[in-house]
């Protein structure tokens, strides 16, 4: 596997896509990579963290830490992963189901038909009951009439709110970026500075890196630095957010996610101390529909 | 090292299609929509048999014996139920359940671990207001328990204690009252009250002999007959005691409550505010002297 990483990490850019995508995924060996790198590398960078709440089965991952002010790409080193949110069982179904709530929990319906009772007139029997030889009505807004009442129809305001359980929620995330990483789809960034505000330079950085056209950027402030703001602001399929409005609509909605490493650290930071607070199943309780 | 299935699933990804917003997908069958059949499709009587009350959903009402008198009125009257609901109710938790806690970082056996501990572990539930008075911790999973701790529960057995001092621990029975379980079981609720720390009250009458008993541990006993009784028991369960007073935990193994206590380190009287992060203590002799007492 170390083999198959150095070779995609030293393939001429350009290459075709899936070797090129080789780059992320490895199995550690700290003391084989830093040798590789020291070999390979102007200035080898190995990020390694102290993980919260390590695995104890051996498992782990690493991802090459990338530039962004250079259209070439330059890789400045590796960084730790936790297994537990990049590399997880991939359940589309809890990918789903979280899509499926991002849609409908803000969907509101504001549509109203009127009733019989809600529409004007109607409160006269419009012919008497019998002797005329005509079926008997007792008003012209009945629904059978044209220009009646609407039984059943839609009522406003009908909300498809629901909460989705926090688990599910987590799940979601984690199976999101545990798909991105296993499809190179995922790229750490060392911070978000490009030299230029020109919309064309992060145009060419995606295609020079085999990037999708569509491309995501996470990062952990509030604030991007002005040259991306101002370029991804004029490119659409091009977007910023922080770590805060993370969400798997978004992660899927764009081909490729880049993260900065302090988003890296957050996302891992906040994801963990969900995972394992212990008053979990008090959290949801607020939002309980089913309520006696 | 055999791959390991999700590894494979991961593998299997990197030669699919990118995974995106249109082919995604709940697993088949997951969310079923439940309609009523027609003719062959479940209709006719729809799964509920022919004719009677299940048929048509009038079910008898509890205690209906179709015409014989029933029993709930045929002996009205119970005597062991007397006064059931007033008796006092220990939920249980096993020495199992509690060695879980404990290997799932729930609970950290490095500090004496008390009914706050338990409660915050989020996994034993406890409702003062139901006549709960604490924890009843069972010998469920005696043979198997192997932390050393410093536990204080609320109702422990003779092999439970024998369990716990076997591997080195310390186990204390002590009674709290209402008001203290109200504040034991949410502490950080009680402490945002900005109420003081109520002083802990004696047993009632009933509960005195087991507080005060060497055998059970209680909080009221002499600690010499403690322990005396701890050797008793070893041998009485043939285990050979592991000498505390040798032990580098010493200091938190020996750690106890004060009788008028509820917190650990928390005194009664005083009022914790938690946005300033300080300790307010009473000042007045007469405040004192009721907390003292």
């Amino acid at each position: 596997m170390l083999r198959r990483l150095v070779i995609g990490a030293f393939r001429p850019s350009g290459c075709l896509q899936g070797a090129a995508r080789l780059s992320t995924i490895a199995e550690t060996n700290t003391a084989e990579v830093e040798q590789i790198s020291a070999e390979g590398f102007q200035s080898p960078m190995i990020v390694s963290r102290d993980l919260e709440f390590p695995t104890n089965d051996g498992r782990s991952r690493m991802a090459w830490v990338e530039n962004m002010d250079t259209v070439q790409e330059k890789k400045l080193g590796m960084v730790d992963l936790h297994p537990d949110i990049f590399a997880i069982p991939p359940r589309i179904d809890m990918i789903h189901s979280n899509i499926r709530w991002q849609q409908l929990y803000r969907k509101v319906n504001l549509v109203q038909v009127n009733n019989r009772a809600e529409m004007r007139g109607g409160g006269r029997k419009p012919w008497q009951q019998k002797g005329l030889g005509k079926a008997r009505q007792g008003s012209i807004r009945a629904p059978q009439w044209v220009h009646g009442g609407k039984v059943h129809g839609p009522r406003a305001p009908t909300t498809w709110f629901y909460m989705l359980p926090l688990h599910t929620r987590l799940y979601g995330l984690r199976s999101t970026l545990s798909v991105k990483m296993a499809q190179d789809d995922l790229h750490i960034v060392n911070a978000l500075d490009i030299p230029t505000n020109d919309p064309s330079y992060l145009e060419e950085l995606a295609e020079e890196r085999l990037w999708g056209p569509s491309v995501l950027f996470v990062d952990d402030t509030d604030v991007a630095p002005e040259n991306i703001a101002v370029a991804a602001d004029q490119i659409k399929h091009m977007n910023i957010i922080p770590v805060y409005g993370l969400n798997v609509f978004s992660m899927l909605k764009h081909d490729t996610l880049v993260l900065t490493l302090s988003a890296v650290e957050r996302i891992e930071k906040q994801l963990l101390f969900f995972m394992h607070r212990s008053d979990r199943a008090k959290l949801s309780e607020i939002f309980k529909t089913d309520q006696v | 090292m055999a791959v390991r299935g999700y590894e494979k699933a991961l593998g299997l990804l990197r030669t699919l299609p990118r995974v995106c917003l249109y082919n995604i997908a709940p697993i088949p069958g997951s969310n079923k929509r439940s309609k009523r059949g027609r003719g062959q499709h479940g209709g006719d009587k729809h799964g509920a048999g022919n004719k009677g009350s299940k048929a048509r959903q009038n079910y008898m009402r509890i205690g209906y014996e179709t015409g014989n008198w029933p029993y709930y009125l045929k002996f009205p009257f119970e005597p062991y139920y007397l006064g059931h609901h007033l008796k006092r109710q220990y939920p249980p938790l096993s020495l199992g359940q509690l060695q879980l806690m404990i290997d799932t970082d729930r609970i950290n056996p490095k500090k004496p671990v008390d009914l706050v501990q338990i409660c915050n572990s989020g996994l034993y539930k406890i409702n003062p207001q139901c006549k709960h008075y604490g924890v009843h911790l069972t010998d469920e999973g005696a043979d198997n328990f192997t932390a050393k701790i410093n536990i204080e529960v609320q109702w422990a057995s003779e092999p439970v204690i024998a369990a716990v001092e076997r591997n080195g621990g310390t186990i204390t029975t002590a009674f709290f009252d209402p008001p203290s379980l109200f504040a034991l079981t949410n502490a950080k609720k009680f402490l945002e009250s900005g109420e003081p720390i109520p002083k802990r009250m004696i047993p009632p009458e009933d509960a005195i002999s087991y507080y005060t008993d060497p055998k059970m541990r209680g909080y009221l006993a002499d600690p010499d007959q403690i322990s005396w009784d701890r050797l008793v028991l070893a041998q009485k369960y043939g285990y050979t005691l592991p000498k505390i007073e040798e032990d580098p935990d010493y200091e938190m193994l020996t750690f106890r409550k004060d009788p008028r206590q509820i917190f650990y380190g928390l005194e009664p009287g005083w009022v914790v505010n938690l946005i300033d992060r300080m300790i307010l203590k009473p000042t007045d002799p007469e405040l004192k002297e009721y907390y003292k007492g």
